[in-house]
């Protein structure tokens, strides 16, 4: 029988030690990439890989952790000592999600015995390959997206192997910024191994071990409560790509989650085969983007460790996008087809539970510069400012900008004045747009008009999935939000819509996007007339389609015509808008 | 320069300090004679007007001390007031109506808030209402580049159409935030006239003066929620002064600014988001107090309320600073103490989750109905039914009979909510919830600590607040502290701090330049005009000489880094000794960070100047110890963990004098705190009536 209270008191300890791993990290490492996005995640493992707690982190890390620890477990079996800190990436070989994202595991002994691993993953600024800043959407296979790293034991028995080093470094188009953040995620994950161990010096490792067993069994039952309520059944969703990154072609991605009491099943099965272009997923990436759509749907505050998934099992088909093979290309999955996934099990589970069903949110095209600097370094440039609008949910609007929905918005965007200092880029307009929200009584988040000049030539990673019409993006008689368009104007030269992925060199140029938008919530006839005029009033909405898309009449002075509206909006009853 | 406006006292006979605290239920009133005779009276606040709550308070004092209202100011050399009207205004949304004049292309900053949400899993919840409606927000032409020139001429045009928009809508207050205006404020300026002239307001934000740093969000956040508190702030900040001058205060009323130095009103009257973080803020001055009083340089206090615990730290004497404060989940740049406030108090709440988990907090029970034992209808366990049924605190009436708490009524709550589902007795579910609640403190104290590379153990705990005294002695050996300190003032612990704090303006200012590669003479201008700027402020307000402090920073680090460090470089110049320089920053780096990178370049990002007007620090008086043993004002049983139930001796906090020292365990009765002393842990009364509780063998391991 477990002491309720030590219970208690241990899982709040383990978290606190994972959150102590991210303060290091943010405080510590160098590129923007760690400290402004926070994409990074800082994880503990028990003994046998299983993910203990994952406190600090992005939502698409979630889960995801204990590939890795299990990988360092099977390549280094019975060669793991104290001392010892090991580095992977692989997707298909270490356990890995995508290849810039690297994990420094480090074991943690309690005297002769191998007790726990204090883990962090984190995306790099360059790991080589075709294109600068790990993107590289011309690839085919995995090689050209940049070094695989297989298990390797970066530090041996606290001596880090210079050999190592210099061959990670020389791999990296920015290792200024690669050296720190290794060095952090060294620090970091000493900082937890220190923790952990204390634990076991406190509690005893037996003693310990029964309680973190008490713990991932908490998180079950906690998930199973939730499920528990929903209605069993089986519930079928689609989504999907309209290229393969080269050309147009159909790619769905099927989901039909099963409810059977407190389980759920989520299965890919109809999702297409594996993909030319890196829109692929490994398995790891797959569960975790699941498991960030389970935990987002139900209940903010599940515990975060692998024992909140335990009762959830994936069916995702080998040699499919959702479960790619060697060699298929895969970098962009943390991304796409993450958006697809997270989203086709959200409309899979709103349809068990219609009040709780989240829209969806516009998607990415933003892309990635690189050139040199002023003083001659490289520098990678991520447009996060032409990020996209956020779904509607029951009480809220879309966020009319928000960062990526496999970060659940967490990626900060970031001021352009630090943009100005940082990069040659003047940063010309990043406006709502008007009329891009999908309608709904809530809202979809309206995206944006960014528009930058960029003064050098400079290299061009461009990831327009967003300037697709994905499938709807609304729910519960929500509409989707407007696609979004990008187009670039090098110096001199007609302005063009670049290829939607592809790698390209261009001169200084004016690029212009127009963010996608989320998806609206409920009926758009039905939202709140006053809350339509704001939207007028605020120039979000156009006084047309405040008319058409709501049946709102909005007078020339801005208010509502309420009689006008009225009459609007029962006709449309009998003959709802297509 | 000096004149009426005088904060500086002139020095005279029987004066008196004061310090007034207004806080959610509390107003708070401390009083210090010079002959160091400290007196303190609690009354209650009065939310709808604040200004009463303060009278009110003072009325009670003057009865006590002097007679009459005018008698008392008319002794009065100082009075500092923290006040949270300006929070109050932000956090209740009663601001002002607020234009905002920004570049065009970027007047969505505001809104967009670069995403930022406090937790991004809780997805479903809205961010808080923008404060100033899209289209109050308005675009103009112009444009300074990112070195600081003009490429596009202000759209003078368009600022006065927009004048006439904010006249149209009868906005109240204008807030202007254009973009680069760090580094060159033109634009800015020349909107400003012209919105002086079409707009018919007068009322101004303008983001070069409130916060000239770089990031437009966070810039035009700030200037804005000025320009949103302002007016309702400044009004009733300029009302109470006219009415304690007319009553008889010599001087201007000073208040607590979110750095912990104080401020007149005339001189806040621009800038009043300053004052958004001035009751916390304060506490700062009482560990000044408490730092010269133990002569300890290293404390880290923990003040815990009903609802909230705020933990500051302060290191080798000087308490930290942070520039990115976040209110209610609204951003500002402002210079402010570094404040960790977590949700851990008297009032916390525990449960259990629906897998059976037991928890504690964050939520409270607030005021009301308060924890169960209030009987006002609470049926949720709490901190403070757990100390009640565990003998800590006595049963009965507190506070005059403000509150009564009744000991079966916590059972009850006990009982069903926790007990039984859990398998407990009472005393062990009681225990428990005190230690989780216990463990939150220490998370919160190692974070502030911990995360700045201090070491926890190297420091003195003040354990403050009506609910801190309870819990300091075990957060104290969790962390490996050798003693805890606990103010006999705890229950006015900011009043206490007002008492001791210095008049101080933070000046911090964007610089972007590489270390190295620094130009002396704009380097030396920059600082210079700052500290010009500091040195006439303090002017006005009576202060001259040695009462002047001047300090210098420079915020460094290395290229890449998202935080900055500040390097003192008041005695040397950094241009023109960029080794020393980088000694001092990289000393300072390997401490927090735990290494360094020879290579790395470092850069420049900001300057800062604060300049301190001394205020003569208040002693308290000595109390002359009467000699003999105290004698216990009775015998108690109360439950102490392993010790499990035992008679323990309870002390009147009046009986215990300096140099009093008694062996734990036992409880002490304040008139605004408990405190508990654990079985192994002594408690010593000090030269100044202070507890300071030792705690000999070490820590206890785990939380």
């Amino acid at each position: 029988m477990l002491d309720p209270v030590r219970l208690a008191l241990l899982q709040k300890r383990l978290d606190h030690i994972a959150r102590q791993m991210g303060w290091v990290m943010i405080r510590t490492s160098r590129s923007p990439i760690f400290n402004q996005s926070h994409d990074f995640s800082c994880f503990l493992a028990a003994g046998n890989g299983q993910v203990i707690s994952q406190a600090d982190g992005i939502p698409i890390h979630t889960g995801g952790g204990g590939f890795a620890v299990r990988a360092v477990l099977q390549a280094f079996a019975g060669r793991i000592d104290p001392g010892d800190a090991f580095l992977l990436s692989d997707p298909y070989a270490a356990g890995g999600n995508h290849l810039p994202d690297w994990v420094i595991a480090r074991p943690v002994f309690a005297g002769a015995e191998l007790y726990a691993f204090a883990c962090i993953r984190a995306h790099q600024s360059d790991i080589g390959g075709g294109a600068a800043g790990t993107y590289n959407a011309a690839a085919t296979e995995i090689w050209h997206e940049g070094i695989r790293l297989p298990v390797l034991k970066l530090v041996e028995r606290d001596r880090l192997r210079d050999d190592l080093w210099q061959l990670l470094m020389l791999n990296s188009r920015t290792p200024h910024l690669l050296d720190g953040d290794v060095r952090a995620m060294l620090g970091g994950t000493q900082v937890g191994a220190e923790q952990v161990l204390k634990i076991a010096e406190d509690t005893g490792v037996e003693e310990s071990r029964d309680y973190l067993q008490g713990i991932l069994d908490h998180a079950d039952r906690r998930l199973r409560a939730e499920v528990a309520l929903l209605p069993d059944g089986r519930y079928c969703a689609s989504e999907g790509f309209e290229d393969d990154c080269f050309e147009p072609m159909d790619i769905p991605i099927e989901v039909a989650v099963t409810i059977a009491g407190d389980s759920l099943t989520v299965d890919f099965t109809g999702t297409a085969p594996q993909m030319r272009g890196f829109k692929n997923s490994s398995y790891a990436n797959t569960y975790s983007a699941v498991c960030t759509a389970i935990a987002s749907f139900f209940d903010e505050g599940l515990p975060r460790n692998e024992g909140t998934f335990r009762s959830v099992r994936i069916e995702a088909p080998r040699g499919t996008v959702v479960n790619a093979e060697p060699p298929a290309p895969c970098t962009f999955c943390t991304s796409n087809p993450a958006q697809q996934i997270i989203q086709v099990c959200w409309k899979a589970l709103g349809q068990a539970a219609p009040q709780r069903a989240n829209a969806g949110w516009g998607n990415k095209l933003f892309p990635v510069t690189s050139g040199r600097n002023r003083d001659g370094r490289t520098f990678v440039l991520y447009h996060w400012g032409a990020n996209s609008g956020g779904g509607a949910v029951a009480g809220r609007d879309g966020f009319d900008q928000i960062g990526p929905i496999e970060t659940l918005g967490g990626l900060t965007i970031p001021n352009a004045e630090v943009y100005e200092q940082l990069y040659p880029i003047r940063v010309v307009k990043q406006e709502f747009r008007c009329d891009g929200g999908g309608p709904g009584a809530h809202r979809g988040g309206t995206g944006v008009h960014y528009v930058a000049e960029i003064a050098v030539e400079a290299e061009y990673a461009f990831r327009a999935e967003g300037i697709r019409r994905a499938k709807e993006n609304g729910v519960n008689g929500g509409q989707g939000g407007t696609k979004g368009a990008i187009q670039v104007a090098p110096q001199g030269r007609e302005a063009f819509e670049p290829p939607t992925y592809a790698v390209m060199r261009l001169p200084a140029l004016r690029l212009e996007i127009m963010a996608p938008a989320g998806g609206g919530w409920g009926n758009p006839f039905e939202r709140d007339p006053q809350a339509v005029a704001a939207d007028v009033r605020d120039g979000l909405v156009s006084v047309a389609a405040a008319n058409s898309a709501y049946g709102v009449v909005v007078t020339a002075a801005g208010e509502v015509d309420a009689a006008a509206t009225g009459l609007r909006r029962l006709a449309a009853q009998s003959a709802p808008p297509s | 320069m000096t004149g009426d406006g005088d904060v500086m006292p002139a020095g005279d006979g029987a004066g008196l300090r004061i310090g007034i605290d207004v806080g959610g239920t509390f107003t708070d009133l401390v009083a210090i004679d010079d002959a160091g005779a400290t007196h303190v009276f609690k009354t209650s606040s009065t939310p709808s007007d604040p200004a009463e709550g303060v009278l009110a308070a003072i009325d009670q004092a003057a009865a006590a001390l002097a007679g009459s209202r005018g008698a008392l100011l008319r002794r009065c050399h100082s009075l500092i007031h923290g006040t949270t009207v300006a929070t109050n205004i932000l956090l209740e949304r009663k601001g002002a109506r607020v234009g905002l004049l920004a570049t065009a292309g970027f007047r969505d900053s505001l809104a967009i808030r670069r995403g930022l949400r406090a937790n991004p899993w809780d997805h479903r919840s809205p961010n808080p209402e923008v404060l100033v409606p899209r289209f109050l927000r308005l675009g103009v032409g112009g444009r300074i580049d990112a070195a600081g020139r003009q490429v596009e001429a202000l759209d003078e045009e368009a600022v006065i159409a927009a004048a006439q928009a904010f006249a149209r809508h009868d906005v109240q207050a204008v807030a202007v935030c254009l973009f680069n205006s760090f580094l060159a404020p033109q634009h800015e300026e020349r909107a400003a006239e012209l919105l002086a002239k079409h707009w018919g307001g007068s009322w101004l934000s303008l983001s070069h003066q409130v916060a000239p740093l770089i990031g437009e969000y966070e810039r035009s956040s700030t200037t804005v929620i000025n320009a949103y508190v302002g007016p309702h702030t400044v009004r009733y900040l300029e009302r109470l002064d006219r009415v304690l001058n007319r009553d008889g205060l010599a001087r201007p009323m000073l208040l607590m600014q979110s750095n912990g130095g104080a401020v007149s009103v005339r001189q806040v009257a621009q800038a009043p988001y300053k004052l958004l973080l001035s009751g916390p803020a304060a506490a700062v001055g009482a560990l000044r107090h408490l730092s010269r009083s133990m002569d300890s340089p290293n404390l880290i206090s923990m003040e815990i309320g009903g609802t909230s615990c705020d933990v500051l730290l302060m290191s080798d004497g000087q308490v930290a600073l942070t520039d990115q404060v976040e209110i209610s989940d609204y951003h500002l740049t402002m210079p402010s103490v570094d404040i960790h406030t977590i949700g851990a108090g008297g009032g916390t709440i525990a449960g259990i989750d629906r897998a059976g988990m037991l928890f504690v907090g964050p939520q409270g029970a607030g005021a009301v109905p308060g924890p169960a034992a209030y009987g006002r209808g609470g049926t949720e366990p709490t901190v403070t039914d757990a100390h009640l049924v565990l003998g800590r605190l006595k049963s009965g009436a507190y506070g005059g009979g403000a509150v009564t708490l009744d000991p079966s009524l916590a059972g009850a709550a006990f009982a069903e909510r926790l007990t039984g589902p859990l398998g407990l007795e009472l005393d062990a579910a009681a225990t428990g919830v005190i230690r989780i609640l216990d463990q939150n403190l220490l998370h919160a104290v190692q974070r502030i600590s911990i995360e700045r590379g201090e070491d926890p153990s190297r420091f003195v705990l003040v354990a403050a607040g009506g609910a801190g005294p309870m819990h300091g002695a075990r957060i104290g050996r969790l962390l490996g502290c050798r003693s805890v300190l606990v103010p006999r003032l705890s229950g006015a612990f900011c009043a206490f701090g007002m008492l001791h704090s210095d008049v101080r303006h933070d000046f911090v200012r964007t610089y972007l330049a590489q270390l190295g590669q620094l130009d002396i003479g704009v380097l030396a201008d920059a600082f210079g005009t700052l500290e010009e700027q500091g040195r006439s402020l303090l002017a006005g307000e009576g202060f001259a000489g040695a009462a002047v402090r001047i300090r210098r920073e420079l915020s460094l680090r290395y290229i890449g880094q998202q935080w900055d460090i500040a390097v003192d470089v008041t005695a040397f110049d950094p241009a023109g000794e960029p080794d020393r320089t980088r000694a001092d920053f990289e000393a300072r780096h390997l401490r927090l960070f735990g290494h360094i990178q020879p290579d790395g370049p470092v850069e420049v990002t900001s300057l800062r100047v604060v300049a301190t007007g001394i205020l003569p620090d208040a002693v308290q008086r000595q109390p002359a110890p009467s000699g003999g043993p105290p004698v216990p004002a009775e015998h108690r049983d109360c439950y102490l963990g392993e010790g499990g139930w035992q008679q323990v001796r309870v002390y009147a906090g009046a009986a215990l004098e300096p140099g009093h020292r008694l062996d734990g365990p036992l409880i002490v009765e304040e008139q605004t705190t408990t405190i508990v002393v654990g079985p192994a842990d002594i408690l010593e009364v000090d030269r100044f009536g202070n507890y300071l509780i030792h705690l000999p063998d070490g820590r206890t391991d785990h939380a």
